[in-house]
């Protein structure tokens, strides 16, 4: 016999497009016959997908709303910005030769009811005199967008002068606060307000950033009138620049941005145009809408459990077809594709199908919420979020179906010949392991890749493939302790442990789903309960009960005077406070500078800057020497030490601040820690005494009660500095901190609301892992109903099962999240964590709550079989 | 098996001397087993299945198997198909020696020269009586697959079935979707592994018929495993399975 070898002839591979369009039609006859099977892993994705499509189409809207709202947040085309002095004579020309000018002033006052005080109401604080938030606007203002008050009146009736009076309209809450109504008069300053109005809307409300008082909107007269302007005190002019229409167009825009500059270099004014009107809300929303899109992405990560899961179930299924094909010549690689390609469309379809509904959330909202929520939304289709969670879909899918897939390729044709189980590979052929792990590999680098903030993204990979790895580990370990137990001699524990470990056992899918959504939504409820009690337990013991503002240098003296008088028992610093931004780092220009991310902000707009003859309190030289008490050499600066790492200086560099108009430069002397969390007075920048001499500024300073000091105290001690000095602000640190705490509350509201989404995920995981087992259970039921088990007795066994893999998921799930908790809040936040048990063991509690009910939901239908009718159809 | 003289239906089946021995390969072997030696299982419940075998299948030549369950019949069926590789021996069909091709090699080969025809038919159910005997078509890379499908699907006479699906067809009708797919590709050598073992008596002798047809009109050599001494005895040679040994050479006209 003549033996040919044909390998060459066989190996000649059919082309690359050719198999796969073999592999895609092929998936496509499977798929004619609907979805049936897919709907776990359909809804795992499309969830996931929806989310991070979600999230990152109502930031882009938001984005949107903001960009296209730009001239009604900013209040101009252009906006140019000082802190501390006004517009000189040659700059406001420059202004009024290329449009409309509107002049905002903005600054902080304490308001007061003119005596009699209304009687103090017990653990009220601070009636009679309160903090709020000026606005001084000429007539021009608005110049777009529109004000409206309530009663509904013309701003200049609003403004009017009644005899001694001015007028103003004020933010609701002040009215309630001051229990005021309109008509009612207080006092600003040294003018008396007449509150003729309440703000419904003002329009460039956004741009202000939080406030830590109610608005009141005066006119500039007003303002002038009250005494508040002083040498250096901390009023913001704003002049709004409204381009003729004629010549209004972005190159407009750009032009006179530059010829400012280039006019007046050390004006040290900030100037924004209105396609970036309020660049820290954009950028806020932007990492917030980040951190929300890894909460997302976790979802993904606990449906792919899911998705494998059905994959192999799909898969176990097709095994005769698989087998069948492999017979009639496929070869493993082409099984591979043409199962690759059938979930790869499912995928996909699931995938389109989540950015869709995602897609649709910000018209939702804004159909739903538009008019209560305080920002604008621009709903509209965004092709790359929606394309970019496209990709996150599609990637998980693969990275969790290629698993399954890899296995399919050494299916044995035998088992069609004989009727045996042969032993299958645990592991596929490596190079699906390495297809495997190079999916892993691109999806964190994309996770990281898109993320503003890549150390916050990478920490999160990490922590997620540490999470992921660990409960995988669990329910290995799990099973293997239960099949090591000794005998037990109930048979209901009997036949909860052997349900545990037996193959295709709930153990795996449970611990890893629900471990891993529980484990995320106790590391947010952790984080959250620390910075709260950061903010309202922790930090006030040692926090400063007042901070005041804008205290006249000349008048120091006899501020601290009448406080030693009205709290003798009080610690009260008080520094120089000027505000200046920095220009430039050795010569090179601030905008040229590439700081690392967490500490752009110290470039980002004015800073409060002051100067010092001694260490200041709450810091520590680390490098370099402080200059002595009586310096009075060339300039030096001490800068922060993180800072100073982050913009990459030593000691040694220069740094120049433009503060009241003029550059000063200084060379750095040496680097300082601060104890941020004391909320003393810090400062990035402490400059040598004389550095501004002759620049007018004034001083702020906070006030420590010794033993935290009482309501009454802080009243009385408000009361009398209020009139002494109506100038001076006070800002109550409790309150400040209520507003922030607030703010946060809200943040980490939507972060929760995003974790509990993989809670669902974990759910649907676990419905699917219940429906893929219902087989067995049902023979299971039937066989031992057969045998004299009573439903009760299968309750229980089933109820037993389910608890204890509950408890090792919830423990588990429990103890990593609270882990990852305490490595963000000490690590990058640094502060001290704490556990905060009750949040955590309620989520806990539902976590087991879940798997119980629904295991039990999903095995009732079981227990209600008939013997008879099951054995008559085994 | 000298030139081949005996082989068809019609030969001088009576005349043992025409038959090759077992140890006489030649170029006109469609298939040449020498040495054959396979286990399965491992450790204690390991199993010597095949023991020794030689054996050669003429090109053209039917051959019926026989033996009791266990014997290694479909054993002996998955190496000649190298679907299962043997422990020694040397396994050569239609001039290829399967040693030499790996795995997926042998996928191909499989594709392009065996046909399998099974006792659970095993049709794909997803697709359409169509899809399925185009199947080993497409995966051959045959540009004219579905128009050769549905040409093999008319001569087992399912031209009106062509868009059903197999849980829309008889038992029969299912069987012969699967014979039309194991010639569709015109392989060299069809085995058939008790094709009528699911199937009623009228329903089977209408399947062996077809096999029988596309035997004698194709020249495709034919290996059918089956139970039933009366169907083997349509082969041209009848070879009995034993414990793993061939009692070779025995014609059914030796019985």
């Amino acid at each position: 016999m003549t033996v040919v070898d044909t390998r060459a002839a066989l190996r000649r591979h059919p082309p690359a497009g050719q198999m796969a369009r073999l592999a895609l039609r092929f998936a496509w006859r499977e798929l004619r016959g609907g979805l049936r099977g897919f709907g776990v892993f359909i809804a795992c994705i499309a969830l996931g997908v929806l989310a991070i499509a979600g999230v990152g189409s109502v930031a882009a809207s938001l984005a949107d709303g903001i960009a296209s709202a730009g001239q009604v947040i900013l209040g101009g085309d252009l906006a140019f910005s000082l802190i501390q002095r006004e517009a000189s004579d040659s700059e406001r020309a420059f202004l009024d030769a290329h449009g409309t000018v509107s002049v905002a002033a903005t600054t902080r006052a304490m308001a007061r009811t003119p005596p009699p005080f209304p009687p103090a109401q017990a653990g009220e604080g601070m009636e009679g005199a309160t903090l709020v938030e000026i606005k001084a606007v000429d007539n021009a203002y608005p110049l777009f967008g529109s004000l409206v008050t309530d009663p509904d009146m013309p701003l200049a009736a609003v403004f009017a002068r009644n005899n001694d009076a001015f007028g103003a309209a004020v933010d609701p809450t002040l009215l309630t606060r001051l229990d005021l109504k309109t008509g009612d008069r207080i006092t600003i300053g040294n003018v008396a307000i007449e509150l003729r109005a309440a703000l419904t809307s003002e329009p460039d409300k956004l741009a202000g950033g939080i406030g830590l008082g109610p608005r009141v909107l005066i006119s500039e007269a007003a303002l002038r009138a009250s005494g508040l302007i002083q040498p250096g005190s901390l009023v913001r002019w704003q002049y709004r620049l409204r381009l003729p229409d004629a010549d209004s167009g972005d190159r407009a825009v750009t032009s006179i941005e530059k010829q400012a500059q280039a006019a007046f270099p050390d004006a040290g004014w900030e100037v924004r145009t209105r396609t970036k009107a309020s660049p820290q809300l954009e950028r806020n929303v932007e990492r917030f809408s980040q951190f929300l899109t890894l909460v997302a992405l976790t979802t993904l990560l606990v449906g792919g459990v899911g998705v494998a899961n059905a994959v192999a179930a799909h898969l176990a299924g097709k095994r005769d077809a698989i087998a069948t094909m492999k017979a009639l010549g496929a070869t493993g690689g082409g099984i591979f594709a043409v199962y690759c390609a059938q979930i790869a469309l499912v995928a996909l379809f699931a995938a389109v199908l989540g950015a869709g509904l995602g897609a649709a959330l910000p018209y939702v909202i804004a159909a739903a919420f538009g008019a209560i929520i305080p920002l604008p939304v621009a709903p509209s289709l965004h092709l790359g979020v929606l394309t970019l969670s496209i990709v996150y879909g599609l990637l998980t899918a693969l990275a969790f179906a290629l698993w399954p897939l890899g296995r399919a390729h050494d299916i044995s044709v035998s088992m069609l010949f004989r009727d045996q189980v042969a032993a299958e590979r645990r592991w596929p052929r490596r190079r699906y392991v390495i297809a495997t792990a190079s999916i892993v590999i691109i999806l964190a680098a994309l996770a990281i890749e898109t993320t503003y903030d890549h150390r916050i993204a990478a920490i999160f990979v990490v922590s997620a493939a540490v999470v992921f790895g660990v409960l995988r580990l669990v329910a290995m370990l799990t099973m293997w302790i239960a099949r090591r137990l000794p005998r037990q001699r109930s048979t209901v524990v009997r036949l909860a442990v052997a349900n545990i470990y037996r193959p295709g056992a709930l153990t795996p899918t449970v611990v890893l789903s629900l471990g891993l959504g529980l484990a995320l939504l106790v590391t947010v409820i952790e984080i959250d309960g620390n910075l709260h009690r950061e903010f309202t337990a922790a930090l006030p013991e040692k926090a400063p009960s007042f901070f005041f503002l804008d205290i006249p240098s000349a008048d120091a003296d006899r501020f601290d005077a009448l406080v030693r008088v009205h709290a003798p028992a009080s610690s009260l610093e008080r520094v120089p406070m000027l505000r200046g931004r920095i220009v430039a780092a050795n010569g090179i220009k601030a905008d040229d500078l590439k700081p690392a991310a967490g500490s752009r902000w110290v470039l980002r707009g004015d800073r409060g800057i002051t100067y010092a003859s001694v260490v200041p309190a709450g810091s520590r030289i680390v490098a370099g020497q402080w200059w002595g008490a009586n310096y009075s050499g060339e300039p030096l600066v001490s800068l922060e030490n993180r800072t100073a790492a982050d913009l990459n200086l030593k000691i040694g560099d220069s740094i120049t601040v433009n503060v009241l108009g003029r550059n000063v430069t200084a060379r750095i002397a040496n680097l300082r820690i601060v104890d941020w969390e004391n909320l003393g007075i810090n400062f990035v920048l402490v400059f040598s005494p004389g550095t501004f001499s002759g620049a007018p500024h004034s001083d702020i300073a906070t006030l420590t009660f010794a033993d935290g000091g009482t309501t009454q105290e802080e009243t009385a001690l408000i009361k009398a500095l209020a009139d002494a000095f109506p100038t001076v602000t006070a800002v109550r640190v409790k309150d400040a901190l209520d507003a922030l705490d607030n703010i946060l509350t809200n943040l980490v509201l939507a972060l929760r609301g995003a974790s509990s989404i993989t809670l669902i995920a974990a759910a649907l995981v676990l419905g699917g892992a219940l429906a893929a087992g219902q087989r067995f259970r049902i023979y299971d039921a039937v066989v031992l109903k057969t045998y004299g088990a009573t439903r009760a007795r299968l309750l229980t066994a089933y109820a037993l099962e389910y608890l204890l893999i509950g408890l090792v998921t919830v423990l588990f799930g429990v103890a990593m999240g609270s882990l990852a908790a305490d490595l963000i809040v000490t690590r990058v936040m640094e502060f001290p964590f704490v556990w905060v048990a009750g949040q955590a063991a309620g989520a806990a509690l539902a976590a087991l709550l879940v798997t119980v009910v629904l295991g039990l939901a999903g095995t009732f239908t079981a227990l209600g079989r008939k013997p008879a009718e099951v054995l008559r159809n085994l | 098996m000298g030139d081949g003289e005996g082989r068809g239906p019609t030969g001088n089946m009576n005349d043992i001397s025409s038959y090759p021995s077992a140890c006489d390969p030649s170029a006109s072997d469609a298939i040449a087993l020498r040495g054959v030696n396979l286990s399965l299982g491992r450790g204690a419940a390991r199993v010597h299945i095949l023991r020794e075998i030689d054996l050669n299948i003429g090109r053209g030549e039917a051959v019926g198997l026989l033996g009791p369950s266990g014997s290694g019949k479909s054993t002996l069926l998955m190496v000649m198909t190298g679907l299962e590789r043997p422990d020694s021996g040397s396994v050569i069909v239609a001039g290829q020696d399967l040693q030499q091709l790996d795995e997926d090699d042998l996928a191909r080969f499989r594709g392009k020269s065996i046909g399998i025809v099974f006792q659970a038919f095993h049709l794909i159910p997803t697709m359409t009586a169509l899809e399925n005997v185009a199947v080993p078509l497409e995966f051959a890379g045959a540009r004219d697959a579905l128009v050769r499908a549905e040409h093999e699907l008319s001569a087992v006479g399912l031209a009106e079935r062509l868009h059903h699906y197999p849980a829309e067809l008889s038992g029969g009708e299912q069987q012969r979707v699967a014979l039309a797919r194991a010639l569709a590709p015109n392989p060299a050598i069809v085995v058939a592994d008790e094709p009528t073992g699911n199937l009623d008596e009228t329903t089977g002798r209408e399947i062996i018929e077809l096999l029988f047809r596309g035997h004698r009109e194709r020249g495709t050599t034919l290996v059918l495993v089956t139970h039933d001494t009366a169907l083997a005895a349509r082969c041209d040679r009848v070879l009995h399975l034993h414990s793993g040994r061939l009692d070779e050479p025995m014609l059914h006209g030796a019985k």
